[in-house]
């Protein structure tokens, strides 16, 4: 492209974009065609974007914290976790009035205990309890975590940091049909008298997958260091 | 949207739900919790969601799930699809897995649709 300097490079705005890519042109010309034949409308598009945009894990994060202080609230969340997540704002009917068509209205809540610690993958592919925990992690779907989690949980779970001794039995859970699960951690210690809000601050979304455990002074999820990939 | 033909499943679950949806079409749940089953090897072309390292394996039952057609039935959209009881199924991993490096009383939980599920001729810890 000719680059004619008649514009004030200090005072021009960057183009969002420096190129469309192939999967952009062809979201475009799927959305379009859809809705050009009655598939959707483009209020249903933007009334489901909007649905997508505002879920994460913070509601999670207040369900355990209100179980934690709680009993009768988690035992609501541990038989009726679908009434319990109404009381975090979450409606898992919404946004269709039957749920979202792809992470359905059968979520369970998988309590830890002293001896048994819960993780969650989906072999299959990468199903996650949307409505209550937001867009699952990148390496929630890879390959990877997908093929190891199920055969080699403690190495995993090691990777990320979490070493659990042979006294605490690992529980992986297989989300590969209708059910979506979330794991509700053991209150740690150094959390006497907390609040609500102290201890939601301290269940991240990699606590509520299994792949961490809450902590005092710990609020953000765990970071680890990825090999480059040789052949990239 | 309202008019087309696949939007016939969202216009008979709302307010109930999916899998609430097909709550008692199953008749009775041949399976009860802590009965010890083994994942048949059924054929699968095309499509399944039962994972190929529970088939031949023998757990116990660790929840009796919801009534839903299975997802082999349901993935072709046919209407005929008689819907099933659906089961949380505890393996232990150590029988799972040959060589499995972790605890002996580590497990693993998956869901499996009746179909692929028969009673174990011996009784899993």
């Amino acid at each position: 492209m000719a680059h004619d300097h008649d514009h004030d490079h200090d005072r021009t705005v960057k183009p969002m974009v420096d190129e469309i890519t192939d999967f952009e042109v062809l979201e475009i010309a799927l959305r379009e065609l859809c809705i050009e034949k009655g598939i959707f409308t483009a209020e249903e598009h933007r009334h489901f974007t909007e649905f997508a945009e505002q879920i994460g894990p913070t509601p999670a994060a207040r369900l355990v914290a209100k179980a934690w202080l709680d009993p009768d609230f988690r035992q609501l969340a541990l038989t009726e976790p679908m009434t319990a997540s109404k009381e975090v704002g979450v409606d898992w009917m919404e946004p269709t009035g039957f749920g979202t068509p792809s992470d359905f209205t059968a979520f369970e809540i998988l309590a830890d205990t002293p001896t048994v610690h819960h993780v969650i993958v989906c072999a299959l592919c990468s199903c996650y309890p949307r409505p209550i925990l937001g867009n699952s992690p990148e390496w929630y779907r890879t390959p990877n975590y997908r093929r190891r989690l199920v055969r080699w949980p403690r190495q995993v779970l090691a990777e990320f940091g979490l070493y659990l001794p042979d006294d605490v039995d690992v529980r992986v859970q297989d989300s590969n049909q209708k059910h979506r699960f979330m794991v509700m951690p053991v209150r740690p210690d150094g959390t006497d008298g907390w609040t609500e809000d102290q201890l939601a601050e301290i269940v991240t979304r990699d606590c509520l997958i299994g792949v961490a455990l809450p902590k005092a002074g710990v609020t953000t999820n765990v970071i680890t260091d990825t090999r480059p990939a040789l052949h990239p | 949207g309202s008019t087309v033909t696949r939007n016939a499943h969202h216009i008979h679950a709302v307010g109930k739900g999916d899998p609430q949806v097909y709550a008692g079409q199953a008749g009775e749940p041949k399976f009860a919790v802590g009965e010890p089953v083994t994942v048949r090897d059924l054929p699968v072309v095309f499509y399944t969601r039962t994972p190929e390292y529970v088939r031949g394996a023998t757990g116990k039952i660790a929840t009796v799930a919801y009534e839903s057609p299975a997802a082999e039935d349901e993935t072709w959209d046919r209407p005929d699809a008689t819907p099933e009881w659906f089961y949380v199924v505890e393996f232990t991993m150590a029988e799972l897995w040959h060589g499995y490096t972790g605890t002996s009383s580590d497990t693993l939980r998956t869901e499996i649709p009746e179909r692929w599920l028969e009673s174990a001729s011996w009784n899993p810890k």
